[in-house]
């Protein structure tokens, strides 16, 4: 071997090393700036501020609210974001994308800013585009009645919540859209914690669950069905969701046992949460007992993803794990048997503190997608409210529904200051936490995760809610990565959205499967772009889609692209 | 002659002779229940054994028993009821009490979250009856591991440290047995949960000196840092089984 074959094997070997070493989570890693201020989203959420003997308890209790939903409001190519505030008076935002990592608060101007009156408090918010006329329309989820707006194109939305048919009262904190019909038109599914009682007018104060490990008066969950006349028909019942009667904190769909329908998952504090598989005729059949057991866990979170690439959609829940309570998230892996096996143990998965929002996306584009976990109830004074509340929960026949039997925190911390977890998923079926090194280790309050690419660069980025915190934006800046693609489905038979697609794509000897989600895991909503991480490999093998009509296609898409398919058509420009 | 003394003798023999009926019914019992233990029949073997317990509640060895054949059969709510019934028709037995403490611990693994705490809280009141009826070595130590198992912000390691520390006064007191060993270990454990690692390691080392082979104290006085904390706090994980099987009483014990 010549000098030059030499240094030629020592050079390609030296780079194979350094590129396994960069995807094997080595000094190259994942790694995060946060940007909140300079990219102006750096906005303060304020929890509701209640009034009266129980106002301190009704404020922990409400202090879900802090919500993100990302979406390209105004199809200029760029993600933009809503985030909630909840506090009476207090407004929205709705933060346009400049295109520079900058972004600009029109939410007044835009119409979407209201929502927190006298006498409701804004949880959640969803983009969807549910009259299929190519814009996202926008979902405002409250303690309260919801609101809805219509996009109007102009930069201006319009408040159509009175001829929505949505004007059932409910405490809802968490709401998602999928077309669970397949009629081509997007439904809604809300999660609600409380009964639905007004919480801002309570005449009778015993609102709180009435068992903190089996509880059974919360607000369960409200299906709507879009009539795709502009309107939505309570179909709850009739679906076969009624029977949920617990404190649902968040729902989250995706099709479970690939058979092209969307099930769904229902996360509930204080007692079991449920599983259901659709029946493909506008009913759900209740699989919960089979598929992963009952369980008397705080379910916070529902995110979904094939995280070991093996064709199944796996689930993630989070709970409460800290020195006072040792619950473990919930990594359900699917069996593909119609069961779910709880792997959070073995994945190192399982202790996020007092978990939110949880959400699984590939940061470092190696074709594995990584979790990142926000936690922390609240942070205040150097006292613990832990110790007060034992007298309440084991006080024989104390009415613990009753919220005027619950001391007052004052400026007392439960949970908080806890750091936030980024697991690397090491291809190997484990995670590592790289937290601390990827710059993503804060201790505020966290509650809602949006992922999304905000500057197009193929690298995801990530924004994180807490509660009477500020908001906190992560712009990727991981230096060594994998090739990527990401798709931007659009239907003409499906719902317009694509919510429910589903992409598989074989590329450098893995194969890879997304859905696009209408709004998973607790407040907040991601892209509904598809993002691929490739790893090393330059070229995409086969990309088949699956529509929710039933409709499959192969496609051809370039690498390291931001690619417009639509339904029937193919790759299409923006 | 004088007929009162005479007839307080009849009343005392015939009480001893109900007593000892009752208690060679409840052997007998207790030897059928040990039959279907054999033979799996969970159903029968708790019959017989409620029924052994039930006439001589004392009996440490029948309600143990009677509580491991429950963690068998997994029907904890029958055991919990049983024994709430019991204590109240033997307010004044402290074995009662402590095996109604057992019962509500051998529950915890099986709980959600919060019952586990209300289970554990329950179980402490009993344990605490338990020592205020008779000062003894297993009732001190019960409670005073039962102190330890509360997370750090309860702030009831103390409590723990107290009632072992007399736990170990009693049996140094009498003769060694071998589950003595344990008191060394909880109570550098309770010293350990309170911050105090010095005072830790001594009680271990004393410990080791009474029991020269006891792996448990050798780990504590091998390992550091995360390694004995993991160590430690093993035992203390309420999502596993708390061993309550007494057997080391009867089975180390001349009395």
């Amino acid at each position: 071997m010549g000098k030059f074959q030499q240094l030629k094997a020592v050079t390609c070997c030296l780079a194979l090393c350094l590129s396994n070493m960069a995807f094997a989570g080595g000094p190259a890693g994942i790694r995060f700036e946060e940007i909140s201020a300079k990219a102006g989203v750096r906005v303060q959420h304020h929890s509701r501020t209640f009034h009266g003997k129980n106002a301190e308890v009704l404020h922990m209790f409400t202090s879900g609210g802090a919500a993100v939903a990302v979406g390209d409001y105004d199809n200029d190519g760029f993600e933009d974001i809503f985030a909630t505030d909840s506090d009476a008076g207090k407004p929205n935002h709705l933060f346009h994308n400049n295109g520079n990592m900058t972004f600009t608060d029109v939410a007044v101007k835009a119409g979407v800013a209201g929502g927190n009156d006298p006498l409701s408090v804004v949880s959640d918010a969803l983009w969807f585009d549910y009259d299929n006329d190519g814009k996202l329309d926008l979902l405002v989820a409250r303690f309260g009645t919801p609101l809805l707006y219509h996009n109007e194109g102009n930069g201006k939305f319009k408040d159509v919540s009175a001829t929505s048919g949505l004007n059932k009262f409910g405490n809802t904190i968490a709401v998602i859209a999928f077309d669970y019909d397949n009629d081509g038109y997007l439904d809604l599914l809300f999660g609600n914690y409380f009964k639905p009682v007004n919480l801002l007018d309570l005449k009778d104060p015993r609102v709180l669950p009435n068992d903190l490990d089996n509880a059974t008066n919360g607000g369960g969950v409200t299906l709507w069905r879009n009539t795709g006349k502009g309107s939505f028909e309570e179909v709850t019942d009739k679906a076969g969701l009624g029977k949920v009667t617990g404190w649902a904190l968040d729902v989250g769909h995706g099709d479970f046992n690939n058979d092209g329908l969307q099930d769904i998952y229902i996360a509930c504090d204080y007692g079991t949460d449920h599983v259901f598989i659709n029946k493909g005729d506008g009913t759900f059949r209740e699989a919960t007992e089979k598929a992963t057991g009952w369980d008397t866990k705080k379910g916070m979170n529902v995110d979904v993803a094939d995280y070991d690439n093996d064709g199944w959609l796996d689930i993630y829940v989070t709970n409460i794990t800290d020195e006072y309570m040792k619950e473990c998230n919930m990594l359900w892996h699917n069996n593909g048997d119609g069961t779910f096996t709880d792997v959070s143990k073995e994945t190192g998965t399982c202790e996020t503190g007092w978990g939110w929002a949880a959400k699984f996306a590939d940061l470092d584009n190696d074709g594995w997608q990584d979790l990142f976990v926000v936690n922390g109830l609240r942070s205040a004074g150097p006292e613990s409210y832990v110790p007060l509340i034992l007298p309440v929960i084991t006080t024989p026949g104390l009415d613990i529904t009753n919220v005027n039997n619950w001391p007052d925190i004052g400026n007392r911390t439960w949970s908080g200051y806890q750091k936030k977890k980024l697991y690397r998923n090491l291809s190997n079926g484990t995670f590592k936490d790289v937290s601390a090194e990827a710059g993503v280790d804060n201790d505020l309050d966290g509650r809602g995760i949006g992922v999304g690419d905000f500057d197009n660069d193929g690298r995801l980025d990530l924004v994180q809610t807490n509660a009477d915190q500020p908001l906190l934006l992560y712009h990727n800046i991981t230096e060594i990565r994998g090739n990527w693609i990401e798709l931007k489905l659009s239907g003409t038979k499906s719902n317009r959205d694509a919510i429910g697609a589903r992409v598989r794509v074989e590329a450098g000897g893995i194969t890879q499967i997304r859905e696009v989600d209408g709004g998973n895991g607790y407040a907040g909503q991601s892209t509904r772009r598809l993002h691929f991480g490739l790893g090393s490999a330059t070229k995409i093998e086969r990309l088949q889609i699956r529509w929710p009509s039933g409709a499959t296609e192969i496609v051809t898409v370039p690498i390291n692209h931001v690619t417009y398919i639509e339904e029937g058509r193919g790759v299409v420009t923006k | 002659m004088n007929r009162k003394p005479y007839s307080h003798f009849l009343v005392v023999l015939f009480l001893m002779g109900v007593l000892f009926s009752a208690v060679r019914a409840s052997d007998s019992d207790y030897q059928e229940a040990v039959k279907a233990l054999g033979a799996k029949d969970y159903a029968t073997a708790l019959r017989y054994l409620e029924s052994a317990v039930g006439g001589d509640p004392d009996n440490v060895r029948y309600a143990s028993d009677y509580r491991q054949a429950v963690i068998r059969s997994k029907d904890f709510d029958r055991s919990l009821q049983f024994f709430e019934k019991l204590v109240s028709a033997h307010p004044d037995s402290a074995n009662v009490h402590l095996n109604f403490g057992f019962a509500y611990v051998d529950k915890i693994p099986v709980a959600g979250s919060i019952t586990q705490v209300i289970l554990a809280n329950n179980a402490l009141k009993e344990f605490t009856k338990a020592v205020e009826l008779k000062e003894s070595w297993i009732a001190y130590y019960t409670r005073g591991m039962s102190y330890l198992f509360w997370p750090k912000v309860f702030g009831r390691a103390a409590f723990g440290v107290a009632d072992l520390k007399k736990a170990m006064e009693i049996q140094k007191s009498g003769p060694r047995r071998p589950y003595h060993v344990k008191t060394y270990i909880g109570l550098g454990d309770g010293y350990w949960k309170m911050d105090d690692s010095e005072k830790a390691r001594s009680i271990w080392q004393e410990g080791l000196k009474e029991f020269p082979d006891n792996a448990n104290l050798k780990a504590r006085l091998t390992q550091q840092g995360d390694q004995l904390k993991a160590t430690i706090e093993a035992g203390f994980d309420p999502s596993k089984r708390v061993d309550t099987d007494l057997r080391d009483l009867w089975a180390n014990s001349n009395n």
